[in-house]
């Protein structure tokens, strides 16, 4: 039994890819050899023409992939800037951290994705969880990444804070990235996303615009009643 | 949104180093009240001089502690290594600063055999190194014969170890001053020492953004038994004397400096500065019930109590922190 077969995904900039299916579609896996956590058995990866190889989940960074997990994998004993760069931070001499500009940098990249942190120095683990996903979602924009994607972005959020996340997947849309979500709201699916890939049992179950289907024909799909 | 000047200094208040450094300020002045013959320049140098051993050692184990991790073994190798100083010098004639790199590097050795069965094969540190504890206790019995090495205490080691630096300064506050300021910019200031906190903050959220969870942890332990040896190399330095039984218990009270410090148990947390500090109020302890004539189990109930209370404390400040963190901002 295999976790996906024959599965082709293009992701365009300045457009979101929705991917949605029913537990065990395959959308984790999927996410994860996009994002280098790990490789695929058969298949090949592109960025614009160049076919890559990815080894790990950094080098998907430096390649221009950035991956903002369900989990958020943010280290909540440390600061906001600490968390939007770690493993890159900024040094002197390739060893003494540049805190300033790291606290800096942080500072722009929040500020560019118009997010409203009381402190930067505070521990990220006090934070609601719509301020830490606007971290991790900072974190991902930071690396100046052409492709970003999000496990489960507003799964953990309220009414209002999942409001603010979709306002900031549009906002990175506008800016030219390639957004890829994955999701199990409907809802927040059709009021953020250009295109919906409906996964199925491992499988490819349809590709849709948007603006050509609906939520009961997507619905229908993930459950294989069309 | 801007980073207000207030934010800086109220995060300066609800500081762990800050809150333990004040502490141990209202521990100085009640002792330097209360207690005759404390505040003597003899008897501060003494406090020191006493605590210098504890101090180095709390620098390494505040590295292995934020790193996510424990060695309840290191007062074991400490005696071991002490052990293997003496027979080095006081039997075989070795020039005793041979002698200290050879024990501060088989610390190191045997600081990254506990790390790479702790990061490699997956045992729990704890279990590591309370086999440990027994494994380099009976193995210093051992290797000795039960029987103390010493050393007649001539030469220029035995003055920068146990001697005094301008006639008056204990070399070995000298030793502490100089770990306690490396090991600070190491684990404060450098992105071995960011990955260090991350690693123990949360493992796998750090692995995923790159970070070499395992080097990072084997460092840590193989920067702890390194200073396991140095501390070995300056006793035998400044006692001239290697005993068998030497540092039994002693990994508690550097557990304790650590903890009192502010470094938590679950990784994440700690300080070079704030354990410096732990190990002072413990230095402070000790001095100042034996000048009041009480014995040595007055001091261990009361580094108990501390301890606790400073649990508590840090429960406060941290709440106090949560609190502030979620107040909302009105200058942006």
């Amino acid at each position: 039994m295999r976790a996906l077969q024959d599965v082709d995904v293009d992701v365009f900039q300045g457009e979101v890819l929705a991917i949605v299916g029913d537990n065990g579609a395959g959308k984790s896996t999927l996410t994860k050899i996009l994002s280098g956590v790990f490789p695929p058995d058969r298949g090949d990866l592109y960025i614009g023409q160049q076919k890559i190889r990815l080894a790990n989940a950094r080098q998907a960074h430096e390649l221009g992939v950035s991956t903002v997990f369900q989990t958020l994998a943010l280290i909540n004993c440390r600061n906001v800037a600490c968390n939007i760069f770690l493993g890159r931070e900024p040094t002197h001499w390739r060893f003494f951290v540049d805190r300033w500009k790291m606290l800096a940098d942080a500072q722009a990249a929040l500020a560019d994705l118009g997010v409203h942190i009381p402190t930067l120095l505070g521990e990220v683990g006090e934070l609601s969880g719509g301020q830490r996903q606007c971290i991790a979602i900072a974190r991902a924009t930071s690396q100046q990444g052409k492709v970003i994607i999000m496990d489960e972005p507003t799964a953990a959020l309220g009414v209002k804070e999942s409001g603010k996340v979709l306002d900031l997947i549009l906002r990175l849309k506008s800016a030219g990235r390639g957004i890829v979500i994955i999701s199990h709201n409907m809802h927040h699916v059709f009021s953020v996303a250009d295109r919906i890939m409906v996964l199925r049992r491992g499988n490819l179950a349809g590709l849709r615009r948007k603006k050509d289907t609906t939520p009961d024909e997507i619905v229908a799909m993930i459950v294989g009643a069309s | 949104m801007k980073i207000l000047s207030t934010d800086k200094f109220r995060h300066v208040l609800l500081n762990r180093t800050v809150v333990i450094a004040l502490a141990a300020i209202v521990l100085f002045v009640l002792f330097a009240l209360t207690v005759d013959r404390f505040l003597t320049t003899e008897n501060l140098l003494n406090m020191l001089r006493e605590v210098s051993l504890l101090g180095i050692m709390a620098v390494g184990m505040t590295f292995v502690f934020v790193a996510g991790e424990i060695d309840i073994s290191i007062g074991s190798i400490y005696g071991f290594l002490t052990v293997i100083m003496g027979i080095l010098v006081g039997r075989h004639a070795w020039n005793p600063w041979f002698g200290m790199l050879a024990v501060v590097a088989l610390g190191a050795m045997i600081g990254g055999g506990t790390g790479l069965i702790v990061t490699r094969i997956g045992i729990p540190s704890f279990i590591v190194s309370l086999a440990g504890l027994v494994a380099y206790r009976s193995a210093a019995l051992l290797v000795s014969g039960e029987q103390p090495s010493v050393t007649d205490g001539l030469g220029s080691f035995y003055v920068v170890s146990g001697g005094y630096l301008g006639g008056r300064l204990p070399w070995l506050i000298v030793w502490m001053a100089t770990a306690v300021l490396l090991g600070g910019l190491v684990l404060s200031r450098t992105r071995f020492g960011y990955h260090v906190f991350a690693t123990g903050g949360d493992g796998e959220a750090a692995l995923s953004w790159g970070v070499n969870v395992r080097a990072v942890k084997l460092l840590c332990f193989v920067i702890m038994g390194a200073l396991c040896g140095l501390c070995g190399a300056l006793l035998f330095g400044w006692l001239h004397v290697a005993a068998p039984i030497t540092g039994t218990g002693f990994e508690f009270r550097v557990i304790a400096a650590v903890i009192l410090g502010g470094a938590a148990l679950q990784g994440g947390r700690g300080s070079i500065y704030g354990s410096l500090i732990g190990s002072i109020i413990l230095g402070m302890l000790s001095s100042g019930l034996v000048l009041l004539g009480l014995s040595q189990q007055w001091e261990d109930v009361a580094t108990g109590g501390i301890i606790l209370f400073t649990a508590m404390l840090d429960w406060f400040v941290r709440k106090a922190g949560a609190r502030f963190a979620s107040e909302p901002r009105s200058a942006e």
